[in-house]
C-alpha cells in the first residue's frame, strides 16, 4: 500500500512538473503568476533527484556504505571529520552560493524569463548536480584530493597544470566582475556606500570581540554583528538625508574602484582573524537567511512576472550585454546552471566531512539543485519588475542615452513604456538620486527583492530600508570574496613563483607577500578599472569572460568525472558526463570565437579594437578622448587574448583527455584505478 | 513537538559548524583540553590558515 501510493506521488509530480513547464513555455501575452516557476522548477528537481541523481548513485558509481570515507579513515577531528548528512549538507551549500546565482539570471532577464528559466533548470539536473555529484564522488574515493590533484593523477601532468592556471586565471576575473558589480551598486549611493563601508569597523569589533571578549561564541558574535549592520542602514539613510553628510560618502565609480582595490590589497594583507574571519561568518549567515526570506517571500506574495517569456533582445541586440540566447544565456548563466567553480568546492571541504558514502547524494546532488533553485528565485526578483525599470537600471549610458530624458526615450520605443517621473519616484521610494545605468544586476535584483519584501508587509514606507538591505547582503558576501580570493590567488601564485625563485615561494617572507598581493589585486583591479571605464558598462566585456572561463572550468570537471567513468569499466554510462560536456563545449567555444571574432563591435573584441583604431586614425576622435581611446583598444585586445589563452587551455586537456579515453577504450592504455582500497566501515549511526 | 525540536537542533547544528563552533568542541574534545581564550586563539589560527587557502565560490 505504501508502495503504492509512493508511485501515485511521483506521478503527481511528474504530471504537475509538465504541467507548469508547459504553462511557462507556452504562456504569451499575459503575465504569469510566478508560482508557476516555482512549482516547475521544484517538482522537477525533486523527479531529477529521486530519479536521475539515484539512478547516477546506484548504477554509474555504485555508493557503497560499507566502505569507510576518507572522513572515518583519516578522521582527525579537523579536516577529516564525519559529520551528519544534513549538516554537511548546509555547509556544502552555503559554500557554494555565491554571487553568480543572484546575478547570472538577472542579466540574462534581458532575453525574458523563459530561456534562462528553462536553462537553470534543465542544466542544473542534467548538468550542473551530475558535474557536482560526481567530482564529490571521486574526491571521496580519493582521500578527498582536489579537482587539480585529480586531474593530474586521471589525465596527466599537463592536465594538472591546465586545471592550475585555469583556476587562477577565472580567479582574476570572477575578482575583477565581482568587484564591479558592487562599484555600480554605489556609484552615486550615499547610503549605500556608508552601509558597506560600516560592515568593515563592524567585521573589525566582531574579530576583537571573538579573539579576546568573548573567545569561540561565533553565533552569539555574528548576531551582534548582525544587530549593528542593521543600526548602519538606518545610519546610512540618516547619512543621505544630511547635506554636509551625504557628499563624504558618494563616489564616482573609478573613485571607488580605486578604494575596492585599495581595499583588496590591505584587507588581504592584514590578519584574517580581524576582519575576513568575523565577516565571513556573517556573510555566511545572512545569506542563508535571506535566501529563506526570499523564497518564503515568493511563496507569501507569489508576484506577477512583468517581463514577456522573451523579449524582443533575443536576436542578439541586448543592452546589458551583445549577443543571441545561443550562446550567450548559457555562459551568463553559469552558477544556478552548470558552474566549473562549485567543482573546486566539491573537491575541497566536503569529501573530508561525508560520513557515508550515500551521503554524497544529497549532499552533492541535492544542494546543487537547492543553488538552482536560488538562481529561479532571482529570476522571478528581476522579472517581477516593470521591464521599463529593468532595462533602465541595467543599460549602460552608451546605449540607452546619456540623459534619463533620452534613456526613457530609447527604452519606450523598444517598447517597454517608461516616464522619467516614474524612474524618479522609484529612486526617492528607495532613497537615491537616481537608478538609471546602475548596471551589474546588484541594484535591479535589490529592486526585486525589496519589491517583494515590501508586498509582504510595510509598502512603499520601508521599501528603501528593503533596497539598502539586499545591496548590504550582495555587498558584504562580495567583499568576502574579493578578500578570500586575493589571498588564495596570492597562494597560488607564490606557489607557481616559488618554482622560479625559492623565497617568493615561503608564506612567511613579507617581500615575496606584498610582490604577490600587489601582482594579484593589479591583475584583477586593471579588469575592474577598465569595466568602469567602458562606456558600454563593463558587465558587456567581463561577464561574458567570466561565464566563458567558469564553464571551461566545468570543462576540466567533466573531463576528469568522464575519465573516472571509463576507468571503472562505466563507459557504457559516459553518456552521463559527456552530454553536458558536449553542451559545454559547444556553447564556450561558441561565445568564445564570437567574442574574438565577430564582426559586431559590441560582440568581437577584435572587432571593438579595430572599429576605435580605425576611427583614431581617421581623425574622428576629439583629442580630448584620443588616450581614452587607446585604452579601450588596449583593452579590448587584452580581453581577446585572455579569451584566446581560456581556449588554448582547455582544448588542450579535452585533446589529452580523449587520448586517455580512446586510448583505454581500445586497450591500448592501461584503465588504472586511482581509487584508495577498501576498508570496512564501522562507523555507527549514532556517532554522527 | 519532537520533530520541531530535531529540526531547531539540527539547524543550529549547521549553524555553529559553519561558524567553527563544533570544530572547537572537537578539537578540545579530541585534544584533551580545556575551553581558554588561548586554546581559542590557536585552534582559530589553524582553522583559519586552512580554511582561506581556498578559493570561495562564485
Amino acid at each position: 500500500m505504501k508502495r503504492v501510493a509512493g508511485h501515485f506521488v511521483w506521478a503527481a509530480l511528474s504530471v504537475v512538473a509538465a504541467l507548469s513547464l508547459a504553462g511557462i513555455a507556452l504562456n504569451r501575452g499575459e503575465p504569469i503568476n510566478s508560482i508557476w516557476l516555482v512549482l516547475a522548477a521544484s517538482c522537477t528537481y525533486l523527479l531529477g533527484f529521486r530519479f536521475y541523481g539515484k539512478f547516477i548513485a546506484t548504477k554509474v558509481m555504485a555508493l557503497d556504505n560499507d566502505r569507510a570515507t576518507p572522513a572515518e579513515r583519516l578522521r582527525n577531528g579537523h579536516d577529516f571529520e564525519p559529520t551528519n548528512k544534513w549538516i554537511v549538507f548546509g555547509h556544502h551549500f552555503a559554500a557554494i552560493a555565491g554571487p553568480g546565482p543572484l546575478v547570472g539570471p538577472v542579466l540574462a532577464a534581458q532575453f525574458g524569463y523563459l530561456p534562462g528559466t528553462l536553462w537553470i533548470i534543465i542544466g542544473g539536473v542534467l548538468g550542473g548536480a551530475v558535474q557536482d555529484f560526481v567530482i564529490l564522488f571521486s574526491s571521496v574515493r580519493r582521500d578527498g584530493k582536489s579537482l587539480g590533484q585529480m586531474a593530474r593523477e586521471e589525465i596527466g601532468k599537463v592536465g594538472g597544470f591546465t586545471a592550475l592556471l585555469t583556476v587562477l586565471l577565472i580567479m582574476i576575473i570572477l575578482l575583477a566582475v565581482v568587484a564591479l558589480v558592487v562599484v555600480n551598486a554605489l556609484k552615486g549611493s550615499p547610503w549605500g556606500t556608508f552601509t558597506i563601508a560600516a560592515t568593515m569597523p563592524i567585521a573589525v569589533i566582531m574579530g576583537l570581540y571573538l579573539r579576546y571578549w568573548r573567545p569561540g561564541k561565533v553565533l552569539e558574535c555574528s548576531l551582534l554583528g548582525f544587530l549593528l549592520v542593521l543600526l548602519s542602514i538606518f545610519g546610512g539613510q540618516w547619512i543621505s538625508h544630511s547635506t554636509s553628510l551625504a557628499p563624504l560618502f558618494t563616489f564616482s565609480g573609478v573613485a571607488l574602484a580605486v578604494a575596492v582595490i585599495v581595499y583588496g590589497f590591505l584587507a588581504s594583507a592584514l590578519p584574517v582573524w580581524l576582519l575576513l574571519a568575523p565577516r565571513d561568518y556573517l556573510s555566511t549567515f545572512v545569506k542563508l537567511g535571506v535566501v529563506l526570506m526570499l523564497g518564503v517571500g515568493i511563496l507569501f506574495v507569489r508576484p506577477e512576472m512583468q517581463l514577456p517569456a522573451f523579449t524582443r533582445f533575443a536576436d542578439g541586440s541586448g543592452p546589458i550585454f551583445a549577443g543571441k540566447i545561443f550562446p550567450f544565456c548559457f555562459i551568463t548563466i553559469a552558477c544556478g546552471a552548470i558552474s566549473g567553480f562549485h567543482s573546486l568546492i566539491s573537491s575541497g571541504t566536503t569529501p573530508k566531512m561525508i560520513a557515508k558514502e550515500w551521503h554524497a547524494w544529497p549532499v552533492g546532488y541535492g544542494s546543487m539543485l537547492l543553488e538552482s533553485f536560488v538562481a529561479i528565485m532571482a529570476m522571478i526578483a528581476a522579472c517581477v519588475l516593470q521591464p521599463g525599470v529593468y532595462f533602465a537600471v541595467n543599460s549602460p549610458a552608451g546605449i540607452v542615452g546619456g540623459t534619463p530624458a533620452a534613456a526613457v526615450a530609447t527604452i519606450s520605443a523598444w517598447g517597454f513604456p517608461l516616464t522619467a517621473a516614474d524612474m524618479a519616484g522609484l529612486a526617492q521610494d528607495v532613497g537615491e538620486h537616481s537608478l538609471f545605468y546602475r548596471t551589474g544586476g546588484a541594484p535591479s535584483l535589490a529592486l526585486g527583492m525589496a519589491h517583494i519584501f515590501a508586498k509582504g508587509g510595510g509598502g512603499k514606507a520601508i521599501l528603501g530600508f528593503w533596497y539598502h538591505f539586499a545591496i548590504m547582503f550582495e555587498a558584504l558576501f562580495i567583499l568576502t570574496i574579493i578578500d578570500a580570493g586575493t589571498r588564495v590567488g596570492r597562494f597560488m601564485l607564490q606557489d607557481l613563483l616559488g618554482h622560479v625563485y625559492r623565497p617568493l615561494g615561503r608564506t612567511s617572507w613579507l617581500p615575496g607577500v606584498v610582490l604577490t598581493s600587489a601582482a594579484i589585486v593589479l591583475a584583477w583591479g586593471y579588469f575592474l578599472y577598465q569595466g568602469v571605464l567602458d562606456p558600454l558598462g563593463g558587465i558587456n566585456s567581463l561577464w561574458p569572460l567570466f561565464g566563458i572561463a567558469n564553464q571551461l572550468l566545468a570543462t576540466i570537471a567533466l573531463c576528469v568525472a568522464t575519465t573516472i567513468f571509463i576507468k571503472m569499466h562505466r563507459s557504457r554510462f559516459m553518456w552521463i558526463t559527456c552530454v553536458p560536456l558536449a553542451w559545454l563545449v559547444t556553447v564556450t567555444f561558441t561565445a568564445a570565437g564570437q567574442k574574438l571574432f565577430s564582426s559586431d563591435p559590441r560582440i568581437g573584441f577584435l572587432a571593438q579594437a579595430d572599429g576605435l583604431a580605425a576611427a583614431l586614425q581617421a581623425g574622428q576622435v576629439a583629442a580630448a578622448r584620443v588616450a581614452e581611446t587607446q585604452s579601450l583598444i588596449f583593452n579590448a585586445r587584452m580581453d581577446a587574448m585572455v579569451c584566446g589563452l581560456f581556449l588554448v587551455l582547455v582544448t588542450t586537456i579535452l585533446i589529452d583527455s580523449v587520448r586517455i579515453w580512446v586510448g583505454i577504450l581500445r586497450g591500448t592504455r592501461e584503465a588504472r584505478v586511482t581509487e584508495t582500497p577498501f576498508v570496512l566501515s564501522r562507523l555507527r549511526p549514532e556517532e554522527l | 513537538m519532537k520533530r520541531l525540536e530535531n529540526f531547531f537542533k539540527l539547524v543550529l547544528g549547521i549553524l555553529r559548524e559553519l561558524g567553527d563552533e563544533n570544530a572547537y568542541q572537537r578539537h578540545l574534545a579530541l585534544s584533551d583540553r580545556k575551553d581558554s581564550r588561548e586554546e581559542w586563539q590557536r585552534f582559530h589560527r589553524g582553522r583559519l590558515q586552512t580554511k582561506y587557502q581556498r578559493a570561495k565560490c562564485c
